[in-house]
């Protein structure tokens, strides 16, 4: 083929998938609009009548709106691992998933940037985490980790957003081309007047490699510090200092298992087998096998500590995630995290889509139980006896967190139709 | 007015291109559109690396220094002693200080993009014109750049 022909091949598949969409689109449309609306109501709910309406009681303070949180920043980190960390290590195989990646990073970030405002008993006053100057004089807390929370996923979210859309940038001057009416207004608008002459394109080289640059160190701090929420306090079962490799290795892994799960039906549906190769699902697989190995060690080393630590509040912290109330979530964490994706040592299943999509289904399920057997059981079983106490979940906050879920999942079908999906330009470079 | 060369294949592009160049054509009198980003392109016109790099460099010390100054500052000008820590807890606000070392530095980057490309361009998103997927050489008269 025509080198011509090739280019403009590449421009009609990925821009296909922005056709109209068909009536399973509209009815996964519908479905996630719905959750969202239900979510949004039930926090309209809670807002009017208080967190007393979640499940909340004394001792467990925190339960799934963090877990909620902490599952959504942790997925996101795989968004920006793929698209910057494997830029600099010039994978090829990144050009299939990043912009996937980096639009679940932007929509993940969004959705977990709810829920300390959902946590919070006045949502309204959230602005006081933000340090403003008042005539009072009085700043935040620095020391806190919650001000650094806001710091480190208030940059991330940003400088995602950044990448995302320059990465986009040369693409919508190719969707303006392509399309008609008001997208390709809007699309006209979006590229800012983009040409492609040697200028820009020279000038866009460094700004992408800078940007990749400065978004690789937020792989590891973000996630770090959002485990500092947890280990800075004296909490038996969180005040340790493997929790912030731990955390960031469970990032990186819960990521790349959305990312599969959302990639294995994009690459179906919009016909992209030629662009999007079991190669490279190959190549991700291996991502996730090797970040699961890492997360296994992790819960191997903090049994570890606690058996050889000599702390009773921390023996026992353990004993009871094991064995107590909470052991059956355990021991599924165990199973869906360290057993499961163990069987990618095998190849053909590596390179099995439908195996790999349960795999990632149930990594996602895995680590979000994770988050939540570390936050809820060590809260329900600190120092004192006395003080032991249990939690169930009541049915706003079960409601708000599959709105969360619908929330994700209609951006990302808002996504789909409405940008490319792919990097058509690099692409192209690479044929 | 520019006299225009369009190329469908790369290759033909990169040795038209060179071939103007080693004919005498000053560098600063060609450019080139192209669909994606060509680095022998650049090379062949001896364009140098991108300044690009140096707003970059501003962006993140500057975020560096804001983030501690406005740390330090700000625990100064209310000196409450919380949780037994000092004042100025330099080890906290480092965490601050890198956050906005990669902000300032990310945003500082893409504004210079920005500037020296010359984007939103006005003129790029009102022409309408279009180059598709063709490598194209255009040679500006001596007079304008």
């Amino acid at each position: 083929m025509e080198n011509a022909e090739k280019y403009a091949k590449v421009d009609r598949d990925i821009l296909a998938a922005m056709e109209k969409p068909g009536r399973f689109y509209l009815a996964g449309l519908a479905v996630t609009a719905t959750l969202t609306v239900i979510g949004g109501i039930l926090w309209a709910y809670q807002i009017r009548n208080g967190l007393g309406v979640a499940g909340y009681t004394h001792p467990v303070n925190w339960a799934i709106y963090i877990t909620n949180f902490v599952f959504w920043v942790g997925i996101a980190h795989s968004g920006t691992l793929i698209s910057a960390v494997l830029f600099l290590f010039r994978a090829r195989y990144r050009t299939s998933f990043n912009r996937a990646a980096e639009a679940m990073t932007v929509f993940a970030l969004m959705v977990a940037g709810l829920y300390p405002l959902i946590h919070l008993g006045r949502s309204w006053v959230f602005y006081y985490l933000i340090p403003y100057p008042t005539q009072r004089q009085l700043w935040v807390n620095f020391r806190s980790p919650l001000i650094w929370d806001v710091f480190a996923v208030g940059t991330y979210f940003t400088v995602s957003v950044v990448f995302f859309y320059v990465g986009m940038l040369p693409d919508f001057a190719i969707a303006r081309r392509c399309k008609e009416g008001i997208r390709k207004k809007i699309y006209t608008v979006l590229s800012l007047g983009w040409k492609g002459t040697d200028r820009e394109w020279r000038h866009y080289g460094m700004l992408y490699l800078f940007l990749a640059a400065f978004a690789t160190p937020l792989v590891a701090s973000v996630h770090s510090v959002v485990s500092w929420d947890f280990a800075m306090s004296i909490v038996p079962g969180w005040h340790t200092t493997l929790f912030a490799p731990y955390f960031v290795a469970g990032a990186i892994f819960s990521g790349t298992a959305m990312v599969i799960t959302l990639v294995i039906p994009l690459r179906k549906a919009m016909h992209l087998h030629e662009y999007i190769t079991d190669d490279h699902f190959e190549s991700i697989a291996k991502i996730l096998l090797f970040t699961s190995l890492i997360v296994s060690y992790a819960y191997i080393v903090e049994f570890g500590l606690a058996s050889y630590g000599e702390n009773i509040f921390e023996m026992e912290a353990f004993r009871y995630r094991a064995l107590g109330e909470f052991r059956y979530l355990t021991w599924a964490m165990i199973f869906c995290n360290s057993l499961v994706p163990l069987t990618l040592f095998a190849k053909r299943l590596r390179r099995n889509t439908a195996y790999l999509l349960v795999v990632s289904l149930l990594v996602n399920v895995g680590m979000w139980l994770e988050r939540f057997v570390i936050i809820v059981t060590s809260l329900a079983h600190d120092f004192d006896p006395y003080v032991w106490g249990t939690y169930r979940p009541t049915y706003v906050e079960v409601g708000i967190s599959l709105g969360s879920f619908g929330l994700f999942f209609m951006l990302y079908l808002l996504f789909v139709k409405n940008l490319p999906v792919l990097s058509i330009t690099e692409i192209k470079e690479h044929l | 007015m520019a006299d225009r060369m369009v190329f469908e294949d790369r290759k033909q592009f990169l040795e038209a291109l060179r071939r103007l160049v080693r004919e005498g054509l000053p560098g600063e009198r060609i450019r080139v559109i192209t669909p994606f980003g060509v680095p022998e392109a650049e090379e062949i016109l001896s364009r140098g690396r991108s300044n690009v790099r140096f707003f970059a460099l501003v962006g993140a010390v500057s975020g560096t220094a804001t983030g501690f100054a406005f740390t330090i500052l700000t625990s100064l000008s209310w000196p409450l002693i919380v949780g037994g820590k000092p004042i100025v807890s330099i080890p906290p606000f480092i965490i601050i200080a890198f956050a906005l070392t990669i902000l300032f530095g990310a945003l500082s980057t893409f504004a210079g993009f920005l500037l020296l490309s010359r984007l939103p361009s006005l003129r790029g998103i009102r022409s309408g014109e279009e180059h598709g997927n063709a490598f194209v050489i255009l040679i500006e008269d001596g007079e304008r750049r």
